[in-house]
């Protein structure tokens, strides 16, 4: 039994003289006293003669075949004709290239898109109050200018806070010595001299909106810094360790914190 | 003998060295010497003339662009039959993917059952029908290894290089191969005998 198993494996491989001597005499052994293994190999047999009565065909295939001149017309397409892919696609044409079919799915998209980007376009402007008079110039309603002046007044308000935030932190986190040095400095000199122009700048656009409590903490914020600024000379440390306190108690940092969230989240 | 050989492989790899230099006189001379080989192979695969010469085709022009990639000493024929195998099943994927679903859906049975109705009209010619739809209802692999030891008569060892697996595997592959082949047309043998 055990024979057999090892026989049937090897069957395939002695029928297409595939085994050594010693395992082919070891099969051919067993077949002589093993009826089910040699009707095993009968039918196996039959495989390799239908298998085999193909070969005609392909035979008859292989004679209509010109031999003599394939390798000359397989060589000329690979030497002579075989275009690179930049040829390729000038000998096709560029329009029958770009319209193969392959290429439907991108078009589709693209065309998606194109339509989309119209759509979202044409509602981005509809929204808009410009309207164009006869002669060809855009007509601006007061109030768009209205919304451009608020939302300027809102980013430089913004700007400004920022600034004279890290300017107060410099002065609040520095000790009483050190905050005579920094007010004497030409850096703390010229950041002061920015900020209250730029306040000035500014002025004029807080004064026409309604920004009531950016506006009051950005005029506390003035009068500081001009107060240091003129006064900065002749402040000792003590007095510099008051003004400290002072900004500590308003709770100016906070506050400035605050006011520039609101104006973040208030974009027009 | 073996000093005739080594010349025959010196030889072969001059001319691939040749065809690496873009040299067409060395190039036709391997298309000769090989055509045949990969002509048989194809066609064992198909059983089609026009696929066929279409993958000895592109076989050689595959032959073309890769044959900086073959390294001296190697068999070339093996080489060769490697590209042509590849491109085969590519072909028959990309060509015959069709009829390859639709035989997948075709059960052992059902392949049985049309070669039982067709065999009441001319059972001698339904055997030579019958016998390539079996073989192409075998796995890629299965198919392969047959047709290159049946019809190209390559040696186990030679298959396992081209198909770059074990020989246990080949010789295990084969077997099934066979017995899956007898299990689809054995009945239609039966009515025979």
């Amino acid at each position: 039994m055990k024979d057999c198993k090892k026989t049937n494996r090897n069957l395939v491989a002695f029928l297409y003289g595939e085994l050594n001597e010693f395992e082919k005499k070891q099969v051919e052994a067993h077949l002589k006293t093993c009826q089910k293994c040699k009707v095993e190999l009968l039918e196996l047999k039959e495989v390799y003669e239908v298998a085999d009565s193909l070969n005609a065909d392909m035979e008859k295939a292989i004679e209509s075949v010109d031999w003599e001149n394939l390798p000359t017309r397989i060589a000329d397409g690979v030497f002579d004709k075989e275009p690179s892919r930049e040829r390729q696609l000038s000998r096709v044409g560029l329009w029958p290239f770009l319209f193969q079919p392959r290429f439907r799915l991108a078009y589709a998209g693209l065309l998606l898109g194109i339509i989309v980007g119209a759509v979202v376009t044409f509602l981005i402007f509809r929204s808009l109050p410009l309207q164009v008079a006869e002669d060809g110039k855009i007509i601006v309603p007061q109030g768009f200018y209205d919304m451009m002046e608020l939302e300027m007044a809102r980013r430089d308000t913004i700007d400004y806070l920022d600034r004279s935030e890290y300017l107060l932190l410099d002065f609040v986190q520095s000790s009483p010595e050190k905050s005579v040095e920094f007010w004497q400095s030409d850096y703390a000199a010229q950041k002061t001299m920015d900020l209250l122009s730029k306040k000035k700048y500014i002025d004029s656009q807080l004064d026409k909106i309604k920004l009531a409590k950016a506006k009051t903490i950005c005029d506390q914020i003035e009068l500081l810094f001009f107060e240091l600024m003129q006064i900065s000379d002749e402040l000792s440390a003590e007095e510099l360790k008051k003004i400290q306190r002072f900004i500590q108690e308003r709770q100016l940092l906070l506050k400035i914190k605050l006011v520039r969230k609101e104006l973040q989240k208030s974009e027009v | 003998m073996h000093t005739q050989n080594r010349n025959q492989i010196n030889e072969i790899n001059n001319l691939v060295g040749r065809v690496q230099n873009g040299d067409r006189e060395a190039f036709m001379v391997l298309t000769q010497l090989y055509q045949r080989k990969v002509f048989q192979l194809a066609y064992s695969y198909f059983r089609n003339k026009e696929d066929a010469m279409d993958v000895v085709q592109e076989t050689f022009l595959r032959f073309y662009q890769k044959a900086h990639m073959f390294q001296r000493g190697k068999n070339f024929q093996n080489w060769l039959l490697q590209l042509a195998k590849n491109i085969c099943i590519d072909y028959y994927r990309k060509h015959h993917k069709r009829d390859n679903e639709f035989r997948r859906e075709e059960n052992i049975e059902e392949v049985n059952q049309t070669s039982h109705e067709s065999s009441h009209h001319d059972p001698s010619s339904d055997l030579k029908e019958i016998f390539p739809r079996c073989l192409a209802k075998l796995s890629d692999k299965q198919r392969m290894i047959f047709v290159m030891k049946h019809y190209n008569q390559l040696h186990y060892s030679e298959i396992a290089q081209i198909l770059n697996i074990a020989l246990g595997t080949v010789k295990s592959l084969h077997f099934k191969a066979v017995r899956n082949l007898r299990t689809l047309i054995s009945p239609y043998m039966g009515r025979m005998g």
